[in-house]
């Protein structure tokens, strides 16, 4: 059994950023079902400055901790059962509850891994999992996007937001979408959202209806939740969809299922990539439809900053100061 | 001078007044209707008691057909002869004759009969809203109807038959059991004997459905959901043992990013094209012989009062039709 030496960051304490730290490790021989992955680019997503700073919710992890769950790199060893890939193989991943990504190299569950296709660079891949396999069930699996469809995302200056608009908007929809200020509602113009509508200035449903002449949306994306909870349902139009994909604002805990009929037989989901990707099939139908749009040009993503790996503290920082712009990435 | 039953205020079905009325020249986009055959539903009852809001002195009746006897100003397509139907709009098909709105009503088709049509356009509504809107149910499907033995749910039955789902349907007697199995519900559960989740999960090995049709409310909601698989769609729309409480959305999400539907038929029919296509849909499953309306009996008019009597002591079998 040989080991082998790497460097990852570590989350020993809750904290700032100075806490992100660091360390040699090693990594063993990989076990049944598993791959040894020597990382070429991970990607940074905002909820893992809260990990950091906290405990947190229901995704409590026990410290000490690796953050990070999304990361492109090369199989350098293959486990025992494991079929479909071979040494040197690009493949990229986007994990659902398991951090660990922060790291030169690391062991990962084969039918997590997703092979890179030629046009996709790594740290492409390595920014799009989880947030682009997001913005792919929304748009194809929770309703089918198309030509005529109107339709409103919540926060489409986001990470999720900026590639759902783009991925709408290249499937022929009108896309309107809520941002908090001037320069985000022109990141978001310039990312496929028609009609950027400025919450802080104006009601946000009040804007949808008179954008679609009274009629409503088709389909609200919300992963705000209460304080977009009412008004997302009353821009809808009769029959419409409501999708909520997270609480990134507060928890709701109450619906009235008398209140869908009231706003005009409103169908809601509470959907999660979880789900979404609950087999392999799903999963590997989600990761090739992404790399698709993304190699056609339909979803274009900006890589805005990378940092070596060491450095994470700084991409926390810079993440949560509100200087990134696009997709940060750490590169071992 | 004309009939029609008149409620003054709420009660039993001695609140039933048989009186005449008059009905003026239609109006602006309305017609005048001579009705031939009219629908009972238990609607209706709700409305008379006062469980359901209704201003009075009212006429009741949701649903009606009969033939075109004046066409008022700005009503295009439709003429004098003609037979149609309608589902909706504001309460008052108990009567004789009326004046109503032309954009609700639809053309009957000559397969259809008078009687069938007044008999079905609520609750055939209401079921191709569910099985086409709601949640398209496709061939292989297999689908969970509550209230199988019930006017919607036979109807739902042999429609989905139709359309190659599988049905399991849950009732609350043996005897309803074998009525709902006669009607294409391939697994009737008896949920006074068993316990409907735990079937359903048995049926479909451990997949569960797609999507369960729920009109019962309260007591079953909740096992409901435990009957979906991944990304099915609880559709409600109905509170038989009580409104469901407000659920928790994250439940939604635990048990495989489910939906709740909760439509009402006014959303489905508002437009005219939609309703026709509906309506459409109705008329030539029931024409094929693949879906059948059957009436259990009729009541004159003048004897709704009976009528009522007899649907609330749970005397009916399948559809009653008033005639006038």
């Amino acid at each position: 059994m040989s080991i082998r030496k790497t460097s990852a960051i570590f989350l020993r304490d809750y904290g700032g950023p100075e806490v992100l730290k660091l360390e040699e490790t090693e990594v063993g021989e990989p076990g049944p079902g598993e791959i040894r992955l020597k990382q070429t680019a991970i990607g940074v997503n905002f909820s893992e400055t809260h990990t950091r700073k906290s405990p947190g919710g229901h995704h409590a992890n026990p410290l000490p901790l690796i953050l990070g769950r999304e990361a492109a790199g090369v199989v350098e060893a293959i486990g025992p059962d494991v079929e479909g890939f071979e040494i040197g193989q690009r493949v990229a991943y986007g994990l659902r509850r398991q951090q660990g990504a922060y790291t030169e190299c690391r062991l990962v569950a084969a039918h997590e891994l997703i092979a890179i296709p030629d046009e996709i660079s790594d740290e492409t891949a390595a920014a799009i999992m989880v947030k682009g396999m997001t913005a792919c069930y929304l748009v194809r699996r929770t309703f089918e996007v198309g030509p005529g469809h109107t339709i409103l995302v919540q926060a489409a200056a986001g990470g999720v937001g900026t590639i759902l608009c783009q991925w709408a908007h290249h499937l022929g929809a009108t896309v309107l979408g809520t941002v908090s200020s001037e320069a985000k509602a022109e990141h978001a113009k310039a990312h496929g959202c028609d009609h950027p509508i400025i919450y802080t200035e104006e009601d946000f449903s009040a804007r949808a209806r008179e954008i679609t002449n009274g009629e409503g949306v088709d389909v609200v994306y919300d992963a705000i939740g209460k304080p977009t909870w009412e008004g997302s349902f009353k821009s809808l139009k009769p029959r419409g969809l409501m999708v909520n994909y997270g609480w990134a604002g507060g928890r709701v805990t109450e619906l009235e299922p008398l209140d869908l009929m009231d706003w005009g037989s409103i169908t809601f989901t509470k959907a999660a990539l979880t789900n979404y990707a609950n087999s392999r099939e799903n999963l590997v139908s989600l990761a090739e439809e992404l790399f698709e749009v993304v190699a056609s040009g339909g979803v274009h993503i900006e890589i805005g900053q990378s940092f070596a790996l060491k450095d994470a503290s700084l991409a926390h920082e810079a993440l949560e100061t509100g200087k990134t712009v696009g997709s940060t990435i750490l590169i071992p | 001078m004309t009939k029609a039953i008149r409620i003054y205020e709420h009660g039993g079905p001695e609140v039933l007044k048989w009186e005449d009325v008059e009905v003026g020249d239609p109006g602006e986009g309305e017609v005048q209707l001579k009705h031939t055959a009219v629908g009972l539903n238990f609607i209706d009852c709700y409305q008379r008691s006062g469980l359901y809001p209704i201003d009075l002195p009212a006429t009741l009746g949701t649903e009606a057909a009969g033939i075109i006897e004046a066409v008022g100003p700005g009503v295009k397509d439709i003429e004098v002869g003609q037979r149609v139907a309608y589902a909706g709009g504001q309460s008052g098909s108990y009567c004789e004759a009326r004046n109503f709105p032309a954009n609700i009503l639809v053309p009957v088709p000559d397969g259809i009969e008078d009687q069938t049509a007044a008999a079905m356009m609520l609750k055939g509504m209401t079921a191709h809203m569910l099985m086409f809107k709601c949640y398209a149910v496709q061939p292989g499907d297999t689908i969970l109807v509550h209230a199988a033995a019930g006017g919607v749910g036979t109807i739902m039955c042999q429609w989905a038959n139709a359309l190659g789902a599988t049905v399991i349907g849950t009732v609350g007697s043996a005897e309803k059991a074998e009525k709902a199995k006669a009607r294409g519900c391939h697994h009737p559960v008896n949920y006074s004997e068993e316990d409907f989740a735990e079937r359903v999960q048995e049926i479909t090995g451990g997949k569960g459905v797609p999507v369960v049709y729920d009109s019962i409310g309260k007591d079953t909601y909740e096992k409901s959901l435990d009957c979906l698989g991944s990304f099915g769609t609880l559709v409600t729309f109905g509170n038989a043992s009580g409104p469901i409480p407000a659920i928790e959305p994250l439940e939604l999400m635990r048990r495989g990013s489910l939906a709740m539907s909760r439509p009402t038929l006014f959303n489905y029919t508002a437009d005219h094209t939609m309703r026709l296509k509906a309506a459409g849909a109705l008329f030539d499953v029931v024409a094929s012989g693949k879906v059948k309306i059957e009436i259990g009996q009729t009541f004159p008019l003048a004897e709704t009062a009976a009528a009522h009597t007899a649907l609330e002591s749970r005397q009916t079998m399948g559809s009653t039709v008033l005639l006038p």
